[in-house]
């Protein structure tokens, strides 16, 4: 049973392999038939607009939109719950849409918060 | 005056081809053919003609036009077919490589230059072909603090995740990669990686241009997800199924778009950022940030990144099309196939052969395949098209938009798809 529902998803899984075994040779191709000639430390230098770079490349980055990956994190997982209620609409009662319209009801009013929480930059 | 290559011999590069020339002569028989020898007698071969085809028998049949069309017939009922030529990879990349170029023109008649013009005898026609040469013979320079393995392996990865987004597509009845119920919910989960193979890329570049454009991707398209997953519900409510083959049948009297013109605009919008195009490019602000995460890929993983991208565009249009313009429904534009043909097959060559088992395709699949490639065109034009028409918005109002706007419109659809369904309009004892 649960090979079977594996077993639909090995064709996605033959298509990914498919695809890195079609375009790595690309890349093998490539590094064969490119010249790689007269190496010099400057060449190897991470680009950053003809100056030497100067400090770390993974700097440290002011993370002001931070709050939308949190927010992120919450209300995919919730919208996809919405998918489990959506595809099954046509067999449920109509009652069943009540709890939902609660349910809609708190994510709007946690995202409200949410987006009330991100918009003030001072507390980030 | 500049030299192109002062230090160029011709000895030597004619010396470099016949190395590499060799090499390949050499791998090619110790490792190539064993492995041939090995792959056609270990794998399952199908029967044809009541004769289970050998290796020898399949060899024998190739030189025969007559019997090479069982053959071919049974490797297009294979999984193998599917993912690598018709609705799978082969056709992606063809539809894929023909957007470049239909953009390069179509940019350029825009912003009335010429485009791509010597390369070709009509109209730069090879241009891409040319590209291609280019960037596949051009060095590749990782830089020194880079993390290696990382670095090459993410632009082979994002093609990878690309194609198994394609695989997902329904492109005529019965012709899609995988055909699983909850379709829907395997693209949002391929389109989940994308953002991790980004900022995977950026981050071992180890240089600043790279890293700040990955940290905007990543927002960007951890941002627009959300509009995307919510406005994709109209449709899977009125539907009541996430199988895509399904939802792309239910529309054979009106597509969705008809009734939910809200989820497709949202859609619409977050495609565009989904795909970092123009007005949400910022990932790839080229005024700003060199070429953002792009910056240290250098000829091939750049080409290799940038037919991904294109394969991504073709597999958001078809997605589109598939949730919204009807997939493959259309009116029967393609002539049946004469009768004679169906029952004796064709008369070939000097010596009269009777080639039977054509036409290798049905007239439904043709038909449907000819629909979805004209819509999936006309999708893809409305993509391309705000390149030459809208400047870049910044991020403050890029997330802004796509927090409050897109998601209160994706809800604004999903109360309409309700009040359709309630309301008696659609769903059981309605329209359909």
């Amino acid at each position: 049973m649960v090979g079977e529902l594996a077993g639909n998803y090995s064709t996605v899984v033959m298509m990914f392999g498919f695809a890195i075994v079609a375009m790595a040779p690309a890349l093998i191709i490539s590094r064969m038939i490119s010249p790689r000639k007269r190496s010099n430390p400057v060449k190897f230098l991470p680009m950053e607009c003809g100056q030497v770079p100067s400090g770390e490349g993974r700097t440290h980055f002011m993370m002001q939109y931070y709050p939308y990956i949190l927010m992120f994190v919450v209300f995919d997982v919730m919208a996809i719950f919405l998918y489990a209620w959506g595809s099954a609409l046509l067999e449920l009662p109509k009652t069943a849409t009540l709890p939902m319209m609660g349910f809609l009801a708190i994510m709007f009013g946690a995202m409200a918060f949410a987006l009330y929480q991100s918009g003030r930059r001072r507390i980030w | 005056m500049s030299v192109i290559a002062p230090n160029f011999k011709l000895s030597e590069f004619i010396k470099s081809l016949i190395d590499n020339a060799f090499w390949f002569l050499l791998i090619g028989v110790l490792v190539g053919l064993p492995a041939v020898f090995i792959v056609l007698f270990v794998i399952e071969l199908p029967i044809i003609n009541g004769e289970l085809l050998t290796p020898f028998l399949a060899l024998t049949w190739m030189t025969d036009p007559t019997r090479i069309l069982p053959i071919v017939h049974a490797f297009m009922a294979t999984d193998l077919f599917r993912v690598m030529i018709f609705p799978g990879f082969g056709f992606a990349a063809l539809l894929a490589a023909g957007t470049i170029f239909a953009e390069r023109k179509m940019l350029a008649k825009l912003q009335l230059r010429v485009g791509p013009f010597y390369c070709g005898k009509f109209e730069g026609i090879l241009q891409l072909m040319g590209d291609g040469l280019k960037l596949i013979s051009k060095e590749i320079i990782i830089p020194a603090k880079a993390d290696k393995p990382i670095f090459w392996a993410a632009p082979v990865l994002f093609v990878a995740a690309a194609a198994s987004f394609v695989a997902f597509i329904p492109v005529a009845p019965g012709w899609v990669v995988a055909d699983v119920d909850v379709g829907l919910l395997g693209v949002f989960a391929v389109i989940g990686f994308f953002p991790i193979i980004t900022i995977l890329s950026a981050w071992s570049a180890n240089s600043k241009f790279p890293f700040i454009g990955g940290i905007r991707a990543l927002f960007q398209m951890v941002s627009f997800e959300i509009p995307l997953i919510l406005s994709l519900l109209g449709v899977v409510m009125l539907t009541g199924s996430l199988n895509l083959s399904f939802i792309a049948a239910s529309q054979s009297s009106f597509p969705w778009i008809v009734f939910l013109p809200i989820g497709a605009i949202v859609f619409y919008i977050t495609m565009l950022a989904e795909l970092e195009r123009i007005p949400f490019d910022l990932p790839e602000a080229e005024s700003e940030i060199v070429a953002g995460w792009l910056t240290e890929l250098s000829g091939m993983m750049y080409g290799l990144v940038q037919l991904g991208t294109y394969l991504k565009l073709y597999a958001f249009a078809a997605l589109f099309v598939v949730l919204f313009l009807g997939g493959w429904n259309g009116p029967m534009v393609v002539p049946p196939f004469p009768a004679e043909l169906l029952a004796n097959g064709i008369e070939l060559g000097p010596v009269t052969a009777n080639v039977s088992g054509l036409p290798l395709f049905t007239q439904e699949m043709l038909n449907g395949t000819l629909w979805f490639v004209l819509k999936t065109v006309a999708v893809i034009f409305f993509i391309l098209l705000p390149r030459g028409v809208f400047p870049r918005i910044r991020i403050d109002m890029l997330l802004n938009l796509g927090w409050t706007k897109l998601i209160g419109l994706a809800f604004v659809n999903i109360f309409i798809a309700l009040g359709l369904l309630y309301s008696g309009v659609l769903g059981p004892g309605g329209l359909q």
